[in-house]
């Protein structure tokens, strides 16, 4: 049975009003990558929920379990803060690009950003192994390595993501009248790097 | 230009039927899986109520050990909630939203293919527990610290936390794409204000899944990492705090609450004006009741908590009780809508109204416990099981069975026997009746939730006695559900494209509609196209059939 | 309605008189236990009321639904009036609701400003809940009672006098619970430093009033039963003197030196050994090594007849039990605390 068999008593050769609809607004794909960030929203909200609430009903003082050292900004968090600000500007230049039909800084702009972040999570694992503490080393442990981990794995995600544009525009498949997916990733890349920005103000500053 | 745009690939091979449903990403299809699955889940929860009824229903021990009666109720409220409820009403949305409001499919069909697939694997591995040294036990709630390794040292526990992630991953895509379907891919002239209440009710569902089970998700991982890579986020000695499982399992818990009744409200508001033969009176007043118990779910999450003695009892009270206000507008909303009109008793109409009168029961328990004095006395007994059977079952079930019998014909063509249906409504009116009003009792006079024996002078037998006996009904009743779906599917009435005369975009196609939905949609002026289309004529003078039609606002 | 002459006075006798019966009937199936505590009176009324209030708005609304289904079933084709709301109505019965949740509101909150407010001087009790039962501390008075599931406590208590129970769990959460004084409290293993919850009561009359966990606390949840005994200060002051004269320990089997030895670990609630052997007719010492954080104890019965029972020993303490000399045959070792298959097993003296 063909699927363009008409439905029963309209009239053959009437097409449905269904066609004729013009995307208006923001594309769909779009509108779906803002509601998958919403409940990601509310995902980081929990975790962060469970941290300020433990924090809260913490006695004595709160931070790496003794004897690992205080957490400190240098060497290595702050400048993976400044990469990981740094790769949202480069990713919206690769989208600012695409918007011009620009192709070839398409391609450079979602290369350097894929660099910077790959950078970042190389850059986070080694403060991990510099911490001397662990996820099962009491509340702050098991916070910190939680929230950090799960951005991580976001930032990862987001890493993949960044691949397949990367390998997409190679292949020349975007111009500046079709690339939604290079929209949707940077909003995703931006997302995550919103969310470090506020871990990081977190973790390091609100002590 | 408009066929090309619109036309799916041709079939140039055939495949079989099996492969073709395995892969479908038709949103009809995949609304009929998701029925499908949840309904076997259904019997297999349901089987798991009638144990647990039997091993109540006298003093003793009889049937079980208290293991096994505690693996059986945790896999019987997970499963009934995660895996039945919320899942059915999700396949009906599938089905019918993209029909109401004119759409050729969701907005994503693979996410939607994916977010089905995802079901019954998660509520296979909730399940497989039972192979791997026994299920879960720690009930649906799964309060720490009874849930962390060292006392529930089982993997069951592992696998219903990674079960229950999958379940919880698929509703919120699902939830992503019914937001984006219902604002993305609305017919010409299908205004906000003209959709049909069932996609109203879906869409504040969808927000509330969205928001909600994300921060179950979060739980679920810290009790993952608590039990397995020795975390501490529940675990007291080490600093942590085991009400904040609490308060994160409530705070998507009760919008959950609500994720389980509104679709249910929207079923039901469909139905009565159809059967009412009268528009839903109040539209816009319900809409807004709609919203306004979305929003005041995210603020009422603690009255699950009065007896923990750390959450601040007026707020939590007051939140609570002021969601009777707008679930009380629809009440009388519904009442209006059936009040002078030309009720016709079919059997979805039955199940439309036991909704109604059930559910009114259930919200009237609800603001019983919400007054925390009394709740002292309430919480964790019978009562609250009552309750809740009233709103989920009196409520959300007696909805998906309305939905069932109201939209079977426009998924088969043909039409559920009515007899049948009238049988069923009544065995199950009647059992369900029976198996939770003596709940009040029981937990009025104190019998606490989730114990697998009590004493013999408590005075608690005849309740459990007369309960026990309500479910087996209710499993009776499910009997002449299931013949009447396997005669009516042989050899059932066919009855055409609109059997049941009734108002929205899903009756303006045929009876199945074909892939992509519309060949050609009735011009949208209101919330009843379809109405108007075979009303249009009641504005010339002479015709035989007098109306009054007020002006639309 | 002529036609129905005859009937109408019977109809609305039965109009009235059926919800009224049905009302009665409902209303006998929703009363709440005697309450027994002043706090308990105050709830027991705000419940009326507020069943009260149910009652109206159930009777009202079922009424309705039922004349509509009578007086509204469909009789033609003529469809009825197309009636899309109605401002001023719908604005009634939003208020309606309004005015009930207010009501409803202000006497809850009232209420529980009475219940909750903190008496001078109590007699206070140390509730200690575990997995699965409960050991009450009285603290005023040097007296401790540790019920087992099959030999639950008793809470002797005086009347007219304020309680304070401190409520106190260090493994799973539970949760306090007397039907007959209308409340319950959870009983929460809270981090250090942060404040046990408490509960206060004066109980009103004398009597036995069962009592039992609400909180789901695993597998002998159902047994954490105790029974709350309220008695006269006079009587009370006696039961308390014989409670602690009842309280000295056990004499002790005498062991000879050198005698047979056996040791059990409990770890995870649960024993190392699932079999013991041991010499017949003569006593023995058997330890118990408890490595988990809740308490255990051993006790070796034959059937019902129990023929040892050890006392409890805290986590992570250890105890050597001087058991007396057994016949010879199989007998059955058990945790009296968790009478479970981990905690149970075989014992043979040959």
């Amino acid at each position: 049975m063909s699927a363009e068999t008409p439905a029963a008593g309209a009239p053959a050769g009437v097409r449905p009003l269904v066609a004729e609809r013009r995307e208006a607004g923001m594309p769909t794909p779009l509108v779906g990558m803002l509601l998958f960030i919403a409940s990601e929203v509310m995902f980081f909200g929990g975790l962060f929920a469970a941290y300020f609430n433990s924090r809260a009903t913490h006695q004595g003082p709160w931070g790496p379990p003794h004897p690992a050292p205080e957490l400190e900004i240098l060497p290595v968090a702050l400048p993976i803060t400044i990469i990981l600000i740094a790769s949202s500007f480069t990713m919206q230049f690769g989208v600012w690009a695409i918007r011009r039909g620009d192709t070839r800084k398409l391609k450079l702009w979602t290369a350097v950003t894929l660099l910077l972040g790959v950078v970042f999570l190389i850059g986070q694992l080694y403060d991990y192994s510099q911490l001397g503490f662990g996820i099962s080393d009491g509340i702050f442990g098991t916070t910190f390595y939680t929230l950090t981990g799960f951005h991580g794995a976001h930032v990862f995600g987001g890493a993949v993501g960044l691949t397949i544009l990367l390998a997409r525009s190679l292949q020349g498949q975007f111009s500046a009248r079709n690339h939604v997916a290079v929209e949707a990733i940077s909003m995703y890349w931006h997302f995550v790097d919103v969310v470090w920005i506020a871990l990081f103000t977190t973790l390091y500053f609100l002590r | 230009m408009a066929t090309t745009t619109l036309s799916p690939r041709a079939e140039s091979y055939r495949r079989s039927w099996v492969l073709d449903w395995l892969t479908t990403v038709d949103h009809k299809k995949i609304g009929v899986l998701y029925i499908l699955n949840s309904f076997l889940f259904f019997f297999a929860a349901g089987i798991l109520a009638l144990v647990l009824r039997s091993e109540l229903a006298v003093p003793g021990l009889q049937f079980l050990d208290e293991r096994t009666y505690n693996e059986a109720f945790t896999m019987h409220g997970t499963i009934m909630i995660f895996l039945f409820v919320v899942p059915v009403l999700a396949g009906f949305a599938n089905y019918i939203v993209p029909l109401q409001i004119g759409a050729p499919d969701m907005a994503f069909p693979r996410i939607n293919a994916l977010s089905f697939w995802l079901l019954p694997l998660g509520g296979l591995l909730i399940f497989s527990g039972y192979l791997f040294g026994g299920a879960a036990a720690e009930g649906w709630t799964s309060y720490n610290p009874l849930s962390n390794k060292t006392y529930a040292p089982g993997v069951g526990t592992d696998l219903w936390i990674i079960g229950l992630s999958l379940v919880g991953t698929a509703s919120i895509l699902g939830a992503v794409n019914f937001i984006a379907t219902i604002f993305k891919m609305r017919a010409p002239g299908m205004t906000l204000f003209r959709m049909p209440i069932f996609v109203w009710t879906v869409l504040v569902t969808a927000t509330l899944i969205l928001l909600a089970t994300p921060v179950l998700t979060a739980g679920l991982i810290m009790l993952f990492i608590d039990r397995n890579y020795g975390g501490s986020f529940f675990e007291p000695a080490a600093g942590g705090n085991p009400i904040l499982w609490q308060h994160i399992f409530w705070f998507f818990g009760h919008p959950e609450v609500y994720i389980v009744i509104l679709p249910a409200m929207g079923v039901v508001s469909e139905i009565l004006p159809v059967f009412s033969r009268k528009p839903l009176f109040g539209y816009k007043a319900f809409v807004f009741a709609t919203i306004g118990i979305g929003l005041l779910s995210f603020s009422v999450w603690a009255h699950h908590m009065f007896t923990t003695g750390v959450v601040f009892l007026p707020f939590f009270t007051f939140m609570t009780a002021l969601i009777a206000v707008p679930t009380g507008v629809k009440m009388f909303n519904w009442l209006a809508t059936m009040w002078r009109g030309a009720l016709v008793f079919t059997t979805p109409m039955l199940f439309a109204i036991g909704f109604i009168s059930m559910f009114l029961i259930g919200g009237i328990s609800g603001v019983v416990l919400a007054s925390a004095p009394i709740d002292f006395h309430l919480q964790d007994t019978y009562f609250v099981v009552a309750h809740l059977h009233y709103v989920f079952f009196g409520g959300s079930v007696f909805g998906v069975f309305a939905a069932t019998y109201f939209w079977f014909p426009k998924m088969t063509g043909r039409r559920l026997n009515e007899r049948l249906g009238k049988i069923h409504f009544w065995l199950h009116f009647i059992g369900f009746n029976l198996a939770f009003f003596p709940m009040h009792s029981l937990g009025i006079l104190g019998m606490p939730r989730r114990i697998a024996d009590y004493s013999p002078n408590a005075g608690w037998t005849i309740y459990n006695l007369i309960s026990t006996f309500g479910a087996f009904v209710i499993a009776i009743s499910i009997v002449p559900f299931l013949i009447n779906v396997v005669a009516t599917l042989i050899n059932g009435e066919r009855v055409g494209d609109d059997p049941w005369e009734a108002n929205t975009l899903e009756w303006a196609t045929t009876s199945p509609p074909p892939p992509y939905n519309f060949d050609r949609l009735p011009p949208v002026r209101s919330e009843r196209p379809v109405f108007d289309l075979r009303h249009r004529h009641v504005d010339e003078p002479g015709h035989a059939i007098v109306a009054e039609t007020e002006a639309q606002p | 309605m002529r036609r129905f002459a005859a009937g109408t006075r019977v109809r609305s006798v039965l109009r009235v008189a059926v919800p009224l019966v049905l009302i009665f009937l409902l209303g006998g199936c929703l009363m709440p236990p005697t309450p027994e505590t002043t706090q308990a009176r105050d709830v027991f009324n705000l419940y009326i009321l507020v069943l009260a209030l149910g009652a109206v708005v159930f009777v009202a609304v079922e009424g309705m639904i039922v004349y509509s289904i009578f007086r509204y079933r469909r009789r033609d084709d003529r469809l009825p009036r197309q009636i899309h709301g109605n401002t001023v109505v719908e604005i009634i019965w939003t208020a309606i609701p309004t005015v009930i949740v207010l009501v409803l509101f202000t006497f809850s909150t009232l209420t529980l400003a009475r219940t909750e407010a903190k008496a001078q001087n109590p007699l206070t009790i140390e509730v200690d809940g575990f997995q699965w039962q409960w050991t009450f501390r009285y603290l005023d008075a040097n007296y401790t009672v540790t019920g087992t599931p099959t030999n639950p406590p008793v809470m002797g208590l005086p009347v007219n006098q304020p309680i304070r129970l401190i409520l106190k769990s260090n493994d799973v959460i539970h949760s306090f619970y007397v039907p007959h004084f209308l409340v319950k409290r959870d009983v929460i293993p809270f981090p250090p430093g942060q404040p046990l919850n408490q509960l206060e009561f004066t109980v009103t009359d004398e009597g036995t009033y069962a009592g039992q966990c609400a909180e789901f606390c695993g597998d002998l949840h159902a047994r954490m039963t105790f029974t709350v005994q309220a008695m006269s200060n006079a009587k009370y002051q006696q039961w308390l003197a014989d409670a602690k004269a009842g309280k000295s320990p056990p004499p002790a089997a005498s062991v000879a030196p050198g005698a047979a030895e056996a040791k059990l670990v409990a770890k995870g609630i649960a024993f190392d050994q699932q079999k013991l052997e041991v010499p017949a007719n003569q006593a023995f010492s058997l330890t118990l090594d408890n490595q988990d954080t809740v308490q255990h104890n051993v006790s070796i019965s034959k059937g019902q007849q129990v023929l040892f029972r050890g006392e409890l020993v805290a986590g992570g303490k250890s105890m050597k039990y001087q058991v007396p000399a057994l016949p010879p045959g199989d007998y059955v070792f058990q945790c009296d605390v968790h009478p479970i298959p981990a905690m149970t097993g075989a014992i043979t003296a040959k």
